[in-house]
């Protein structure tokens, strides 16, 4: 018996270390993809931060670049831009959506698919594509939004919108909005499905308004969801490079200057790769502790 | 029948030895003229290979949105290709002074020199670098000008302020014209400075309003901070605050051509042969697009230069080097290829033995824009710090054209380009 028990227990140490190596087997190939591609990558960014690296020099200079970065009048134009997109686009996008998605996850399923592909087509349709659009649209001479505004008594005379300081980071974030609001609409009208009807059936039958029904019930149950369109819209909206480069090379006047932006002038026309690295190390850092205060925050609202 | 089929296996074995023995070599273009479309370039090629057969070349088309980029990744990763045709700014000022390209001194022939200095004395200076090297040998040039819609001059009563003949005009002239226009409710021009795309524009604009240098003869410093650079960009923001000129921030030099096409502005300060036959499609009814030489307070322009070629990067394979090299001597030197290979640029060419290659052909109204050609100015590109300057600059006019103080901000300028400077 005891020889029994004793061979049953080798056998399933085995059968145990065969699914552990199956495992990891299964993991490998994405782990390698990690390592190769993000984790290298990230190292290297941070050991070439410290060199002045260029086209002809590897010098190592400790935390030059850093100092430099933080005494350059531009790079804190480029934070301040970077961070008023952020706190802008990430609740506006939020609340949108969720606005959005409670109004349509309650239709006939055939108009609830129609919005969701509408409010998803600037997602898919490529960034050149839309900023070409939009860059009519905005134009001073021909753009729709010019001959709307002045025929409606809007406005007195054209508005040159991307090419005014006081206009082309709020057109930036409007470009920005559209183009970012179809996967948390998606994402929302998934989560708000998927409520358990019991409960807020339960909560109507004992007198909750729609409002708690949605604070008290609803809002609980998509949380994971909300948290997680909170972090991707955050990191989207701090990496927001394209649509500057195609649209206003972060002027007039650096109005539209974004780190992203600065990261690849820097590394690519002027050939800085270290600079350019350590202020992507600031970056990535900055991304670091909005997404996880954005976690923390999310915790205890769950608490 | 065993021995037979050994050695039809021995023969199949030597063939992919005989293909080793070819040599491959890449080249990269940027949008030159027709050194972009892949018929033109290809039949480039195959003509190589007439006399060449040995060498094989494949060719990658870059653009100027995402060329550089697509350069500087490569010299990075160590993927640069064997051949890079494209300007001194890039090839003598950028990638030569970091030590990427290979000197080209055995190429610059006696007989080839003395062909190049007859078209131009200051052409071979243009084409070396700091240390004396020759990073690139050059295949055709031309100047930048600008261009007015003719019709709308006319109408607004215009043309009395141009010579029609010799394509120039004085600041007053400009001025004037600028302000008839304006009366006669055309939009008279925009001065862009969205970006650096198509900047040689505003450049020549600025400088040549009051005789200024955009950077001094030696090309150790940018010297548009000059009095007289502070006068043609005062007067420039004088009329713009007057409404006869417009200046715009949020477009660059392709914008401005695509509004002078459709007819929306009389006037666009970004032009030469290549951009008249690419737009030609593109030009709205009742425009009559006229290449203009910019204002100048003498009356004779100084034209911004363009000069195009090859250069070599050093990737260490001396075969690949010398296939490279036959394959840009037979591009440029070649006595039947040569002009021919001028033609698909759009552009004149640097030897002055090719003569005039347009009369009597498909592009025959590209020799009108030889009339600019006596007006080429130095080729300061090639200033140390061109990368950088290239942003400052676009950023200056937006400072200005904001209501910025023009002393006050071309000093900024001037001391954030010239530190550039090493």
């Amino acid at each position: 018996m005891t020889k029994a028990v004793k061979g049953g227990s080798s056998l399933s140490r085995a059968n145990q270390r065969r699914e552990n190596i199956a495992g990891y087997l299964f993991m490998l190939p994405s782990l390698l993809f990690f390592l190769g591609f993000v984790i290298f990558p990230m190292g290297m960014g941070l050991f070439t931060s410290f060199f002045n690296y260029t086209m002809t020099d590897f010098t190592f200079v400790g935390l030059d670049n850093y100092r430099e970065l933080i005494a350059d009048p531009i790079f804190q134009k480029a934070l301040v831009n970077t961070v008023v997109i952020v706190l802008v686009s990430v609740p506006v996008t939020c609340i949108f959506s969720l606005w959005v998605a409670a109004v349509i996850y309650r239709m006939h399923d055939r108009y609830t698919s129609l919005f969701r592909c509408i409010f998803y087509l600037p997602v898919v349709t490529g960034s050149v594509a839309v900023t070409v659009v939009w860059k009519w649209m905005f134009s001073p001479y021909t753009g729709i939004l010019n001959y709307v505004f002045t025929n409606l008594g809007i406005i007195s005379r054209n508005i040159n919108w991307l090419g005014s300081a006081d206009t082309a980071l709020g057109c930036i974030i409007l470009i920005l909005l559209t183009t970012s609001v179809g996967q948390p609409i998606v994402l929302y009208v998934s989560a708000l499905s998927n409520v358990d009807a019991s409960l807020t059936e339960a909560a109507e039958v004992d007198g909750a308004t729609n409002l708690q029904v949605f604070w008290k019930i609803k809002w609980p149950q998509i949380m994971p969801t909300t948290l997680y369109i909170l972090v991707i819209t955050t990191i989207n909206s701090f990496q927001c490079f394209a649509l500057i480069q195609l649209l206003t090379s972060g002027g007039p006047n650096n109005s539209t200057q974004t780190i992203m932006y600065y990261i690849y002038y820097n590394a690519f026309k002027l050939s800085r790769y270290g600079y350019g690295s350590a202020m992507g190390i600031v970056l990535a850092a900055i991304i670091a502790v909005f997404s996880a205060l954005q976690f923390k925050l999310a915790k205890s609202d769950n608490g | 029948m065993k021995k037979l089929f050994a050695l039809v296996l021995c023969l199949a074995l030597l063939v992919p030895a005989f293909a080793l023995a070819q040599t491959e070599i890449t080249l990269w273009t940027y949008p030159i003229g027709n050194w972009t479309d892949a018929e033109t370039v290809d039949g480039i090629i195959a003509n190589f290979n007439e006399k060449f057969p040995d060498i094989k070349v494949s060719v990658q088309y870059l653009d100027y949105t995402s060329g550089d980029d697509q350069v500087t990744t490569a010299i990075e990763a160590g993927t640069t290709p064997d051949i890079i045709m494209e300007g001194p700014e890039r090839l003598v000022a950028n990638w030569g002074a970091a030590g990427k390209m290979l000197d080209l001194s055995d190429l610059w022939t006696e007989e080839s020199s003395a062909d190049i200095a007859a078209a131009g004395a200051t052409l071979k200076a243009t084409c070396t670098g700091a240390d004396g090297k020759l990073y690139l040998y050059p295949l055709c040039m031309t100047t930048h000008c600008m261009v007015i819609d003719r019709a709308a001059f006319e109408k607004a009563g215009a043309l009395q302020y141009i010579d029609e003949e010799n394509r120039t005009w004085t600041t007053e002239q400009f001025r004037s014209a600028m302000k008839a226009l304006t009366d006669a409710g055309y939009l008279s021009g925009i001065v862009y400075c969205g970006g650096q795309g198509g900047d040689q524009g505003t450049r020549a604009l600025v400088y040549n309003l009051y005789g200024a240098q955009f950077a001094n003869a030696e090309h150790t410093a940018y010297t548009i901070g000059s009095e007289a650079g502070i006068k043609g960009l005062t007067l420039l923001q004088e009329m713009v605050n007057e409404g006869i000129l417009t200046a715009d921030p949020g477009i660059v030099a392709g914008d401005a051509i695509a509004l002078f096409c459709n007819g929306t502005t009389a006037t666009c300060f970004c032009w030469n042969a290549s951009s008249a036959a690419s737009n030609k499609a593109t030009i709205a009814e009742g425009i009559e697009p006229l290449a203009m030489a910019f204002p100048s307070d003498d009356g004779v322009p100084v034209l911004d230069g363009g000069i195009w070629g090859f250069g070599l990067f050093d990737n260490g394979d001396e075969a690949k080097v010398a296939a490279a090299k036959e394959f840009i001597r037979f591009v440029c030197d070649d006595p039947q290829q040569g002009p021919k290979s001028v033609y698909a640029t759009g552009f004149f060419p640097v030897r002055a033995s090719f003569g005039d290659i347009y009369t009597g052909t498909e592009k025959a109204e590209y020799a009108d824009y030889g009339v600019f050609m006596p007006y080429l100015g130095d080729i300061y590109q090639v200033t140390p710090g061109w990368a950088a300057q290239r942003t400052e600059w676009w950023n200056l006019l937006q400072r200005i054209f904001a209501g910025g103080d023009v002393t006050a901000e071309v000093a900024v300028y001037t001391e954030n380009v010239n530190a550039n400077i090493k």
